[in-house]
């Protein structure tokens, strides 16, 4: 494996210092389940690691009023534990769910996931559309941008490269208490989804009131469906409605070919995703 | 490469060792502590023959570098038995066969003893979920399940 230092800093403040003199030399890593492989497979070659993984200050979840705010480095077992998670967000417990394996999740966190860029970044894919916000700080400044504007393509984020990330931000709302995950992947542990999708919806007499759906896998990143999201709101539950959404799921997405499944399959399999999805919940809903 | 000082517990015993950034646990584990019973497999996180347990939670020695466990406990599988009494799971394994070349053997007693510390009663499909990142390339997974499952509910078999 190609050579790096290592240093473990305790404070943010101080975490934040060494990538400002270090810039794009360094990496920011937490749970390293990501940067190792890369490293290995010589994806990318860090001179520095900067490990995160023992400041206080970017660990754990909490409630600041109407908003719950989750530390970066917390990582998905504890995300997948944790009951108010559980109870307003679920859509994000199932995703943990299907995350790697319960191994692999005691390393990964949430921050990691999401500054790898992963096209099919798991974690991602529901705080999408959770409407998550993305705290960011450099020495220089601080600001937040929205999730569904953090991704600029496989790999590549908004982050400069003096810019971490401090925090996920969503709000507590009664849609985002309706959610509900799916994930297609070659087999249940560590699979790299095929497609993935999650969907929170809200839904008051037979009509649709509100709807957010994103997807992993089927562009260049994790995408939200604002497309469909517009057709279907304020329509009501009818014979033929899904069906037509189905296919516009399918032209909105921009899938590629890759060796996980071929760019056509693709596309047609997230409209079933979504269909799946929209039964399941819907039917929760309407009971 | 500028050396890292660190210290941890190994197995209950305090280690004091120099190592590389770029170590990973693994290598230390089996080179420089040569406790060998962790395996090396695929080195990218994909096949779990590397669990240890840190801090009492399973965890992937192939994606942890040394550096980053200063100050933390590990056990491995040399560290379940007590003397020359062994482990309720590692019995559970002999008793039921559920070793057959031996590979993913230590990485898997490791993940099912986690797994009931979690969940002292599992179901077959929640022990089937939990060790689903441990891969067994002979896929004796049948009478692993079988042995995780007699450790859990205490079983007899003959």
């Amino acid at each position: 494996m190609s050579q790096f230092k290592y240093i473990s800093p305790k404070t943010k403040e101080e975490a934040l210092e060494i990538l400002q003199e270090k810039k794009s030399d360094a990496c920011i890593v937490a749970g390293c389940s990501n940067v190792l492989p890369n490293i290995k497979n010589k994806k990318i070659n860090p001179k520095l690691l900067i490990d995160i993984i023992n400041i206080e200050q970017l660990k754990g979840i909490y409630r600041k009023e109407d908003k719950i705010f989750l530390g970066p480095i917390t990582t998905i077992n504890e995300l997948l534990y944790s009951e108010i998670i559980f109870k307003e967000y679920n859509v994000l417990t199932q995703a943990a769910e299907h995350f790697a394996d319960p191994l692999v999740r005691n390393n990964a966190t949430i921050g990691g996931n999401l500054a790898t860029a992963s096209p099919a970044a798991d974690m991602a894919v529901p705080l999408l559309t959770l409407g998550a916000i993305i705290k960011i700080e450099s020495i220089r400044q601080k600001r937040e941008v929205k999730l569904k504007e953090f991704f600029l393509g496989p790999g590549k984020t908004v982050l400069q490269d003096d810019e971490m990330i401090v925090g996920i931000e969503f709000k507590q709302s009664d849609i985002n208490k309706n959610g509900y995950f799916i994930k297609l992947g070659q087999r249940k542990a560590m699979a790299i989804a095929i497609a993935s999708l999650a969907l929170n919806l809200e839904i008051k007499q037979n009509k649709i009131i509100q709807i957010r759906i994103a997807m992993g896998s089927v562009a260049p990143m994790p995408i939200r469906l604002t497309g469909v999201e517009e057709f279907l709101r304020n329509k009501e539950i009818k014979n033929g409605l899904i069906e037509e959404a189905v296919n516009k799921v399918s032209e909105e997405v921009n899938p590629i070919n890759d060796i996980r499944a071929s760019g056509e399959y693709r596309r047609y399999i997230a409209g079933i995703l979504f269909k799946r999805a929209f039964e399941k919940l819907a039917n929760i809903l309407i009971d | 490469m500028k050396k890292v000082e660190v210290e941890f517990a190994v197995n209950g015993k305090k280690r004091s060792l120099s190592v590389k950034p770029n170590d990973l646990l693994i290598n230390i584990i089996r080179n420089d502590l040569y406790l060998t019973g962790s395996k090396y497999g695929c080195g990218i996180g994909e096949c779990s023959a590397c669990t240890v347990l840190l801090n009492g939670e399973p965890v992937l020695s192939c994606l942890t570098l040394a550096a980053a466990v200063d100050g933390k406990e590990i056990t491995t599988i040399e560290g379940l038995a007590k003397g020359n009494e062994l482990h309720p799971m590692q019995i559970a394994f002999l008793k039921n066969a559920a070793v057959q070349c031996g590979f993913c053997t230590p990485g898997m007693i490791l993940t099912a003893t986690a797994l009931l510390k979690e969940n002292p009663n599992p179901t077959e499909d929640e022990i089937r979920d939990y060790i689903r990142g441990n891969i067994c390339r002979c896929t004796g997974y049948i009478q692993i399940v079988k042995a995780i499952k007699e450790c859990a509910h205490g079983e007899k078999t003959n």
